[in-house]
């Protein structure tokens, strides 16, 4: 693997890492930020706040499930 | 009993992140203690999951008449059917979101097979103000997200699966090379790839 796709694979590890801790930071000082305007970026950051949806995630009918394990 | 919220790494709300490095070991330990019936362990170990599993089932089943009430449906019988097997579980050396994820990959193939789509449920009234965005705002983003959805699926299985145990379930390389059976380092070149295929698969289609 050349140097430039090493410093490829490892900028779209970082704003993949930081898209999967929901942490994207959009500063100008990062040169991940460039990516940001990918669309694949784009695509999955729309997927990605779709499916978290405020509060549903978290709150998605724990007291619903039991908690017994079958014997 | 092992305290598997402190290290989480992101926003405790969502549930983000299956775990960090430092307590993966924490994380075996719930398990060990789960599959010997600690019911503490059990909560804690679902509470831990839980909002993985229903990212990855929202991400692959998508909505339907607007809502996710068949994806949470799936999610919470990978639940049931993750507490169901825990007690014949065996620690074979591979974290234990590789179990809970061949789970998920199985119902989740089932209900697509299925597709009984039948009668969705309506929510109750609300009581007070709605704070959720307003409705023009919820249309582009259910428009932007069944056009991710649709320009994944015409990724390979494997880069699709990649992507969405990686990003949207929020898995780690490590995590997600378990799950997938890779080394992190596979799991790094591979979503590299996966996202250039889907940068290519977007831009040709607004070409055309």
């Amino acid at each position: 693997m050349t140097a430039h796709v090493e410093d490829d694979t490892a900028l779209t590890d970082t704003v993949l890492d930081a898209l999967a801790r929901r942490e994207i930071v959009e500063s100008d000082a990062d040169p991940a930020v460039r990516l940001l305007s990918d669309p694949a970026i784009r695509l999955l950051r729309a997927l990605v706040a779709d499916v978290d949806e405020t509060g549903e995630v978290a709150d998605y009918r724990l007291s619903s499930v039991s908690i017994t394990p079958s014997t | 009993m092992p305290n598997v919220t402190e290290g989480r790494v992101a926003d405790a709300a969502t549930g983000v992140r299956l775990a960090t490095r430092s307590d993966e070991s924490d994380l075996r330990e719930l398990t060990s203690l789960a599959v010997r019936g600690d019911r503490a362990a059990i909560e804690s170990l679902l509470g831990h999951l839980r909002p993985m599993v229903v990212r990855y089932c929202r991400a692959r089943l998508g909505r339907v008449s607007g809502h996710y009430h068949i994806a949470d449906d799936v999610a919470q019988e990978v639940c049931i059917a993750v507490l169901s097997a825990l007690p014949r579980y065996r620690d074979m050396g591979r974290p234990f979101a590789s179990f809970v994820f061949g789970i998920a990959s199985h119902k989740v193939a089932d209900a697509l097979r299925s597709s009984v789509r039948s009668a969705v449920p309506t929510q109750d009234l609300p009581d007070g103000p709605d704070e959720r965005p307003g409705p023009e705002e919820t249309v582009v983003r259910y428009i932007e997200a069944q056009h991710a959805r649709a320009l994944l699926s015409r990724l390979p299985e494997h880069q699709r699966e990649l992507l969405i145990l990686r990003v949207v379930s929020g898995l780690s390389a490590e995590e997600t090379g378990n799950v997938l059976g890779m080394s992190p380092g596979a799991v790094r070149v591979a979503q590299h790839r996966a996202l250039a295929r889907l940068r290519q698969i977007a831009e040709l289609e607004s070409i055309a």
